[in-house]
C-alpha cells in the first residue's frame, strides 16, 4: 500500500504501527488527530515528499524510487540516516539487550545455548556501533562537506542498476534469528524468547531500509560528486 | 528461503489470467509471472518458466512444446467439471496423459487446493535430495573456519585444493542456512564440534 499526502496520518499509523519509530525520527509525535500527512508535515516544517518517500520505501519492500530519492538534498538523506543511527543506539539496541538479558536470566541457569546467543548479539552490536562511529566521524561529515563545496553545481547521477551489496550487519541479524528459530535447545522462557526475536526482527527490517538508502542513494550521490571534483 | 516460482500464463482470456495471477500472488508467493495473450508472443519472448498455465486449445495446438513439459503444465478449462474416472473428452488422450487440469468454474477453495497439490510435488522432491547433515569433511572444514583459519590455510592443513575448501564452505552454508562466521561459531560450539578455548 502506498501512502499519499492527503491521507489522514492517524489512519496510516493505525494500520502500520511499525511506522511509529520512523515518524518519531522526523520529530513527529503521536496525538495526530485528524490531520493529513501533508498538514502534519507543514506543522513540523518537514518536506512532505521526502517523508512520503521514506515512509513508502519502509512499508513496501518492492518499492524503491531511486530517481526520486536522488533528487533530495544530500543533507536530507544524511540527516535521516543519522537519525536512524541514533534510534538504533538509544532505543533499539538497548531494547533488544533488555529483553535478551532477562531472557538469559529467567531461563534455566546454565543453559549454554542462551549464553552463546548473548555473545553472538554482542558481536553484532560491536559491529553496528563501529559502523555508526565511523559514520559520525568520517563518512557523514565527508558527504556533507562534499555537497556543500559543490552546492552550485548540477550533478548527474549515474543510475546503473547496482548489485545489492551483501551487508555484514544484515547477515548477522538474519543468522541470529535463524539460529534461535532452528537451533535453540534446553529449557527457556518462551515469552521472553518471542520478545527477543520480535525486537531483532524490527531492527533487521529497519537496517535493511537504512542500507538501501545508504548503498543505493547516498553512495551513488557521493560517487557522482567525487567525479565532478576530480 | 523458498525459491521464487517462475510462472508463464499463456491465455487470451484476460479476466481468467488476471484472476489466476492474483491467486498465485496472494497464496503462493514468491512468484514471478510472465503473461502472454498467445503462444506466438510467448515463443518470441523466448523465456523458460518453472510452470505453464494455458488453455486446452493452445496445449493441443502446441503439443510439441507442452507434452514434454506436461508435469509442469496446467491446463485451464472452462468446461463444467467432469465426473471422476472419465477423462476430459474433448482433449482425449493428450490431456489424460499426466498433466494437470484446473477447472475455471470450480470454487476458489478447490482451485487453491489443486494448485497447492501441483506445487507441493515439486517442493517434496527438492527437499528429498538435500541431506542436511554435515559430512565428516565438512565438519573438519567448519572446525578450522571457526578457529579463524583462512581458506588457504584450511586447504594446506587438510591437503585439499582451495576450490574444494570453497565448495565445502558453500555446502556448509546451504545445509545450515548460516552465513556469518559468528553464526557458524555458535553452531559449532552448540554441537560440541569445537571447545570454547580454541576460539580466540
Amino acid at each position: 500500500m502506498l501512502v499519499y499526502a492527503d491521507l489522514p496520518m492517524s489512519e496510516v499509523v493505525e494500520e502500520h504501527p511499525s511506522l511509529i519509530p520512523v515518524i518519531n525520527r522526523f520529530g513527529i509525535r503521536l496525538g495526530l488527530g485528524d490531520k493529513t500527512v501533508e498538514e502534519i508535515c507543514a506543522d513540523y516544517g518537514l518536506d512532505t515528499d521526502f517523508l512520503l518517500a521514506v515512509v513508502n520505501t519502509f512499508l513496501n519492500e518492492e518499492f524503491f524510487p531511486e530517481k526520486k530519492l536522488q533528487t533530495f538534498h544530500t543533507s536530507q538523506i544524511v540527516e535521516y540516516l543519522i537519525k536512524t543511527n541514533q534510534d538504533y543506539f538509544r532505543y533499539q539496541l538497548p531494547n533488544i539487550e533488555r529483553h535478551l538479558t532477562s531472557f538469559i536470566h529467567r531461563s534455566t541457569p546454565g543453559n549454554q545455548t542462551l549464553v552463546l546467543i548473548g555473545k553472538f548479539f554482542s558481536t553484532f552490536k560491536d559491529e553496528l556501533v563501529a559502523r555508526m562511529e565511523n559514520d559520525d566521524k568520517e563518512w557523514f561529515p565527508y558527504c556533507l562537506a562534499l555537497s556543500e563545496k559543490l552546492k552550485d553545481q548540477k550533478i548527474g547521477i549515474n543510475t546503473h542498476p547496482r548489485e545489492t551489496a551483501e551487508d555484514a550487519l544484515e547477515e548477522l541479524l538474519a543468522d541470529l534469528k535463524r539460529i534461535m528459530v532452528k537451533h535453540l535447545s534446553g529449557e527457556y522462557d518462551v515469552n521472553l524468547c518471542y520478545a527477543v526475536i520480535f525486537s531483532i526482527n524490527s531492527l533487521e527490517r529497519d537496517i535493511k531500509q537504512h542500507n538501501r538508502i545508504r548503498y543505493r542513494i547516498l553512495a551513488p550521490m557521493v560517487e557522482a560528486m567525487e567525479k565532478i571534483q576530480v | 528461503m523458498r525459491r521464487t516460482k517462475h510462472i508463464g500464463i499463456i491465455s487470451n482470456d484476460t479476466l481468467q489470467s488476471t484472476g489466476l495471477q492474483s491467486l498465485l500472488v496472494d497464496y503462493f508467493a514468491p512468484v514471478e509471472i510472465g503473461y502472454y495473450t498467445a503462444f506466438d508472443c510467448f515463443t518470441q519472448a523466448n523465456v523458460d518458466f518453472d510452470y505453464y498455465f494455458t488453455q486446452a486449445e493452445t496445449f493441443i495446438l502446441n503439443a510439441d512444446f507442452f507434452l514434454p513439459r506436461r508435469t509442469k503444465t496446467v491446463v485451464l478449462s472452462d468446461k463444467l467439471p467432469v465426473p471422476d474416472g472419465c477423462s476430459c473428452r474433448m482433449s482425449g488422450k493428450l490431456l489424460s496423459n499426466g498433466c494437470n487440469i484446473i477447472n475455471a468454474c470450480s470454487t476458489q477453495e478447490a482451485i487453491i487446493e489443486q494448485l497447492q497439490h501441483i506445487f507441493s510435488a515439486e517442493t517434496a522432491s527438492a527437499n528429498g535430495e538435500k541431506n542436511k547433515e554435515l559430512s565428516t569433511r565438512e565438519i573438519d572444514v567448519l572446525q578450522l573456519i571457526v578457529q579463524g583459519h583462512t581458506n588457504k590455510d584450511i586447504a594446506d592443513r587438510l591437503n585439499i585444493s582451495l576450490n574444494t575448501v570453497l565448495s565445502h564452505r558453500k555446502n556448509i552454508t546451504s545445509k545450515l542456512g548460516i552465513k556469518t562466521t559468528s553464526g557458524l561459531t555458535f553452531y559449532a560450539l552448540m554441537n560440541g564440534l569445537v571447545s570454547s578455548d580454541l576460539i580466540s
